[in-house]
């Protein structure tokens, strides 16, 4: 399972152009489940049938970004090519993504507040949590950086009103009804729910991250 | 044959640059390169140079050729080099042999000054480019700063071969840019006043973001908005939370979620760079399709 089988028909989608090198795409202003797919789908279509003057296709959570060189493509080409591909996107096989195991020690300094705020006792959020596989829904916003969803109603926290000014690697994260796993320090305003050894970023490798939006993660107790 | 080049000062935003690592957005990581890049050409053809150099800012820089010798270009701003102790002009390119000692202190204008070589730098490339990001701390020397300490090989040193180079027309007047992701989160007269009232910019400034004075109060009355994580370009202008706004640079964060009202264009967003804290500038909108056209007839 890869929890990425389309059941709704995807959002229509909007096109901004972004500074005068790129067009976003965009299936949403608000995160839901199937916008996400949407982008997630765009970014597996295009990735197998690249625009012309296309430098880099991202994903986002409910858009993807094409950069392009404008002082060899012009934006109304890009889009008009665009537009062809968002006609068939309905009928793209639904992505196939990879799935994996993401073992978690659950020891983060937040988790005990997170199960009292969800009215659970932790090892009853432990269970909840891990119940089934997850979304990647997006990367990308820090290196190797993925955050992951989405969980139903019972498992949607705020996020902390302070921001922890840092967070080591490998650091598990939950807030807004999802779960994200850090693969540099940075700073978060997000609850620190656990640690995991599953590292996403190795700048020496190609790619240097592992993890795609549209892969499936199932979170496992670590021994 | 190599040449060794030691640093002997540094200011704390010195790097390693080449043209900018593209195509890992979708990893987190944003392409740096230079803050300027018409510069960085400029040094670069001023010398004949490979691949890579270093971006210095109004700190300065000096640096001593412990061996061999090797053609240095120069360019960016307004500083005053000197070598072995004399003036040389700027910009311009100099052959540096071995025990030359070469120094960099600022002049009138600029933030970023560069040096390109004649030879090539021996670094290790990282996903195919040699651009420092202080972001995701990779490139250049062990992805940080360079330091007092720091030396750096050139292979094939060659003296340097200037070749004749037009002087760039400086633009001058608004910085320009085009509507941005969220500008229709704005409301109408924020939008007219972000045009017709001035900024300064800050002493907050870096490789990452530029933050702007508002001293006309266009954003004073900004509301929080809750928006969705999306993609960020360079030249993305965001509104923080409490009204001040942030020009996204080149080692600008993949994603964000602050609303952006607008996205500084392609051919300006060198001169924005350039600008020092407490200087005053004004924005200007145009089409995408004339920002495009700037940047040909700029480059061509």
């Amino acid at each position: 399972m890869t929890g990425s089988t389309v059941t709704d028909t995807f959002p229509t989608p909007t096109l901004v152009l972004l500074g005068d090198s790129a067009v976003l795409v965009r299936f949403g202003t608000v995160l839901t489940d199937v916008a996400n797919q949407a982008a997630i789908a765009l970014t597996g279509m295009l990735d197998r049938e690249p625009i012309e003057g296309v430098l880099e296709v991202v994903p986002n959570l409910v858009s993807v970004l094409l950069r392009y060189d404008p002082r060899r493509s012009a934006a109304a080409d890009i889009a008009g090519q665009l537009r062809l591909r968002l006609f068939a996107l309905a009928d793209a096989p639904a992505l196939a993504g990879q799935a994996w195991t993401v073992p978690v020690h659950f020891d983060g300094r937040d988790l005990e507040s997170v199960a009292n705020l969800l009215k659970m006792t932790i090892p009853e959020f432990i269970a909840a949590h891990n119940a089934a596989p997850l979304r990647v829904l997006a990367t990308g916003f820090a290196p190797g950086f993925v955050y992951c969803g989405l969980h139903g109603e019972a498992l949607v926290a705020p996020r902390r009103t302070e921001v922890r000014p840092m967070v080591s690697p490998g650091t598990v994260l939950f807030a807004a009804g999802q779960t994200a796993i850090t693969a540099t320090e940075l700073p978060t305003g997000w609850h620190i729910i656990g640690r995991t050894d599953f590292g996403n970023f190795d700048p020496t490798a190609v790619p240097p991250t592992r993890l795609q939006a549209g892969d499936a993660i199932q979170f496992t107790v670590a021994a | 044959m190599s040449a060794i080049i030691a640093i002997t000062r540094a200011g704390p935003l010195t790097s390693v640059q080449d043209d900018g690592r593209f195509g890992q957005l979708r990893h987190g990581i944003s392409a740096s390169g230079p803050m300027d890049g018409a510069s960085y050409r400029l040094a670069g053809a001023l010398v004949g140079a490979e691949q890579g150099g270093v971006e210095f800012t109004t700190a300065g820089l000096a640096l001593r050729l412990q061996s061999g010798s090797c053609g240095v270009g120069m360019a960016g701003g307004s500083f005053v080099a000197r070598h072995n102790g004399a003036i040389v002009g700027w910009p311009g390119a100099v052959t540096l042999e071995a025990g030359d000692e070469f120094n960099i202190t600022p002049g009138s204008a600029g933030n970023y000054g560069y040096l390109r070589f004649a030879g090539r730098l021996v670094l290790p490339a990282m996903m195919g480019s040699l651009a420092t990001s202080s972001r995701a701390r990779l490139g250049g020397v062990a992805g940080r700063a360079l330091q007092v300490g720091d030396v750096l090989e050139l292979a094939e040193p060659r003296a340097a071969a200037p070749q004749a180079i037009a002087a760039a027309i400086e633009a001058e007047g608004p910085i320009r840019f085009v509507w941005g992701l969220h500008a229709e989160l704005f409301p109408t007269q924020t939008r007219q006043r972000f045009v017709e009232t001035g900024f300064t910019v800050s002493r907050q400034l870096d490789r990452m973001g530029v933050r702007l004075e508002d001293g006309g109060g266009v954003f004073a009355e900004a509301r929080s908005l809750s928006l969705v994580s999306d993609a960020i370009v360079p030249g993305d202008i965001q509104i923080l939370g409490d009204g001040t706004p942030i020009v996204l640079m080149r080692d600008h964060q993949p994603t964000g979620g602050y609303p952006r009202i607008a996205t500084i264009i392609s051919a300006d967003i060198d001169r924005f760079a350039q600008l020092r804290p407490g200087s005053d500038l004004a924005f200007a909108p145009v089409s995408v399709a004339h920002a495009q056209q700037l940047l040909r007839n700029q480059q061509s």
